[in-house]
């Protein structure tokens, strides 16, 4: 039986997203790419969870066991101006499910574009606003749960960031982000969430993500160390019925915490390293993940 | 700053387009009320399925429309239809002249939202619907695949039975449409030769309260309110004074009444056998068979859906020996060996088309069942034929009492030979569609399908061939799917077609033809 899931289109990318750098680019930091400068990442993500809320229930499933999910992704980032920088990536993703006689699926999930503008900057303090899209980089069937590769709609995102210097190396950060999704598409023309819908298309809740950080340089500003709370909150859709199967336009809900190392090599700084993990602490149609990240980058300065 | 606000400006351009480009996704099926393509005068004279004739159950006559009590119900129409609140217009769009195909996508929808398997306990055991106590969790009923057959079934034959006497009645007693009396009243519906005494769309209405009421219980509040709107309807469009409407109604309840007797002692309470009676069936099927499925859930489900379905009691078949399957492939034979190499190719190979119709035809847990999916496919061939009540509800009843059939026929197919799912002898195999809790051979889909194509296909002759390839299809998505043999879905289709023979020799006998 399959069971509920986490929205990848979301926060996947945020995730892969925590990590790109050296002294730029992510969608998520406050960090610039300067004129010119290009970023090319590598990264690996592991999210498993064993627990899932139904609706508010948390439980597990004999049918699933341990729900995985692995996702690679590339990404790359561009200096346009010193102010605005383009950044893109794209995933390939394999399910797969410990228990039970569910196949797993893998393949491409979705593609990312992100435009990063640094809107102002006053003294220890900046303000950020990235322009988001996203859309399925493949034919993948959303109507999966959980063992989906994605949620198959397009996305476009307006994220505001805000970071604070508060020197000797420390600072902190916040955003808020909102997701606009189109409908996706599945294979049946009648579906029932709350009531019966005869189409294969399905309205997909938009969606708030917002997120809290607090970070230290280190080693002469080789090394970032990240503390994080983040969460996502759809405006909508509907709780997985008691023993029903999970659904792209589920409401979804969930906090996380988590921590990050990056560390560059001196003394080009040009190739880096880092790791995540984090832990989803509450939810609502989605999986209690323990997500965990490695991946390296390059930078080519001009 | 300026290209700030240009950054934000353009991205809510691009919001708005978007929203705006996305409609609304339909709620039911899109038709509007249309011209019947006839009126079957002779409809009264047709063969009823239990009703022992059209007039069994006896209604008033009507007072004659120059009455003191006609004329005041006449004027309460006039009053009613000239002046439609927006809520009213709407219920007269909605309901149309022919509200048994409403009802027919109301109880598909029911299907689809009790079609929840009980969740474990966290002691790993499972608890059962009791219709006694519906609203305690597990919640009655669970509507899988036979439950859901044998609802439409009642639900339509009872249909056909009370058309029959209702157009018996309407033509002895010939008591015109208020639009007909009174040429001043606007009516907000076609307009048809049809007496309307007593009101067809009434008896649609008590019948579809009464049946859907008994095999919904949870429901039953819900229920009585849509027949109410749907009889107002009747008197707001301007198509039926209230007598014609109480008449309707109470010849609607006592059709009902007939058929939920039928229904009480028809087997189906004993379905759902304990576990000692499933397991007895489970051992004499490994000892005469060399067979035995089990559930592989985890927990496992100590029962299957409904191990005694099989014996429950059949419409139109004499009996489930005549329609019984040969003997599948032994386990490990080569015949066996040749469907599995088969499933396993399917899987490690699966195109694009193949997982669409694996998914578009998988009707699991939260649908409607193959059985609604059919009753959809029925309604939509109904609306492009233009049919009348009567002749839509003969259409469902046909279909419906040869896809209770097939499934009566089917189950006793899956616990006599008990065989394996594919996850079961294979070992290793996943599928992309979750195997239900019953034993494989043979596949209710193919089964269920074939059964409803062959009664369409006699009913909308020149569209026997399309109904034939959606049934082929729906029995190959189970091989795409993973759960069923080519063996399982290929005799099916044979046992489906091999029922439905039975009610199309019926259908063609009844009169109608």
């Amino acid at each position: 039986m399959k069971r509920d899931f986490l929205s990848r289109t979301i926060f996947g990318v945020l995730f892969i997203c925590a990590m790109c750098n050296l002294k730029a680019q992510t969608p998520i930091d406050g960090i610039m790419m300067s004129k010119n400068s290009v970023c090319t990442a590598l990264t690996f993500t592991q999210d498993n969870w064993d627990h899932y809320w139904e609706g508010t229930l948390k439980r597990d499933n004999g049918n699933i066991g341990v729900a995985q999910r692995q996702t690679i992704a590339p990404m790359f980032s561009w200096g346009i101006t010193d102010r605005i920088n383009l950044l893109g990536s794209i995933n390939w993703v394999r399910t797969h499910a410990t228990q039970g006689q569910l196949a797993g699926v893998s393949g491409l999930q979705d593609w990312n574009v992100w435009l990063k503008f640094k809107a102002l900057q006053a003294g220890n303090w900046s303000l950020y606003a990235i322009g988001g899209a996203s859309g399925p980089a493949s034919n993948y069937l959303p109507d999966y749960v959980p063992l989906n590769l994605g949620l198959g709609s397009y996305e476009g995102s307006l994220r505001l960031l805000t970071e604070y210097d508060f020197g000797q190396g420390f600072f902190g950060r916040a955003f808020a982000a909102w997701h606009l999704r189109s409908n996706t598409t599945i294979e049946r023309t009648y579906y029932y969430t709350t009531q019966g819908f005869y189409s294969d298309k399905v309205d997909m809740p938009n969606a708030v993500t917002y997120g809290a950080t607090l970070g230290k340089w280190l080693l002469d500003d080789g090394l970032r160390l990240e503390l994080s709370l983040d969460g996502l909150y759809t405006t909508g859709g509907h709780d997985i019925r008691r023993q029903d199967v999970g659904f792209p336009s589920n409401k979804m809900v969930f906090l996380r915490a988590g921590g990050m190392a990056r560390y560059h090599f001196p003394p080009s700084n040009k190739i880096g390293l880092f790791v995540s993990a984090a832990q989803v602490l509450e939810g609502r149609n989605v999986g209690r993940s323990f997500l965990w990240s490695g991946g390296v980058l390059f930078q080519f300065y001009k | 700053m300026k290209s700030f606000s240009i950054l934000i400006c353009l991205l809510a351009c691009i919001a708005g387009l978007w929203v705006s480009c996305e409609k609304n996704i339909p709620t039911q099926l899109e038709f509007s009320h249309y011209e019947f393509s006839e009126s079957d005068a002779n409809g009264g004279t047709w063969k009823p399925v239990l009703l022992t004739s059209a007039s069994q159950i006896g209604i008033p006559a009507p007072q004659s429309t120059s009455s003191a009590s006609y004329l005041a119900e006449l004027a309460d129409v006039k009053a009613a239809s000239s002046q439609l609140t927006a809520q009213q217009r709407a219920a007269v769009e909605y309901w149309g002249n022919n509200g048994l195909l409403r009802w027919n996508e109301l109880a598909r929808e029911l299907a689809a939202k009790y079609n929840l398997p009980p969740a474990p306990n966290p002691d790993g055991t499972y608890g059962a619907p009791d219709p006694a106590n519906p609203d305690r969790y597990p919640q009655f009923p669970f509507a899988h695949p036979p439950y859901a057959c044998r609802m439409f079934a009642y639900w339509s034959a009872a249909q056909m039975d009370a058309l029959i006497s209702a157009w018996h009645y309407k033509h002895l007693y010939n008591r015109p449409a208020p639009y007909k009396v009174d040429n001043t009243i606007q009516p907000h519906l076609p307009v048809s030769d049809l007496p309307s005494y007593p009101s067809d769309a009434a008896v649609v209405a008590a019948v579809s309260e009464a049946i859907l009421g008994a095999m919904f219980p949870l429901e039953k509040a819900y229920l009585n309110q849509r027949a109410l709107e749907h009889k107002n309807a009747a008197l707001w469009s301007g198509s039926n004074v209230w007598s014609d409407v109480t008449a309707g109604d109470s010849l609607g309840r006592a059709v009902a009444a007939v058929f939920l007797a039928r229904a009480s002692t028809d087997g189906m309470r004993n379905a759902q056998a304990p576990k000692p009676v499933s397991d007895s069936l489970a051992a004499a099927a490994l000892l005469y068979r060399g067979t035995k499925w089990v559930n592989l859930e985890e927990p496992p489900r100590p029962v299957g859906i409904t191990p005694l379905f099989g014996r429950v009691k059949l419409w139109c078949v004499p009996n489930v020996e005549a329609v019984r399957p040969p003997q599948p492939p032994a386990i490990g034979s080569p015949e066996f060996e040749q469907a599995a190499a088969e499933l396993r190719d399917i899987a490690k190979n699966l195109t694009t088309e193949q997982r669409r119709i694996a998914n578009f035809w998988s009707d699991g847990i939260g649908t409607y069942t193959p059985p609604g999916h059919w009753n959809r496919r029925a309604t939509e061939l109904i609306v492009k034929n233009r049919y009348n009540p009567l002749r839509s509800a003969r259409t469902y009843a046909y279909m419906n009492m040869a896809v209770m059939d097939a499934g009566i026929s089917c189950w006793d197919a899956k616990y006599y030979y008990h065989y394996p799912r594919p996850i079961q002898a294979i070992p290793g195999f996943k599928t992309i569609l979750g195997t239900p809790n019953f034993p494989a051979y043979t596949s209710g889909h193919s089964t269920f399908s074939a059964a409803a194509a062959t009664v369409l296909g006699h009913i909308f002759p020149s569209e026997k061939q399309t109904l034939d390839a959606w049934a082929k299809e729906a029995a190959d998505s189970r091989l795409y799917g993973g759960i069923h043999y080519r063996f399982d879905s290929e005799e099916g289709l044979k046992q489906g077609r091999a029922v439905a023979a039975y009610s199309v020799a019926i259908a063609i006998a009844d009169g109608a033809e």
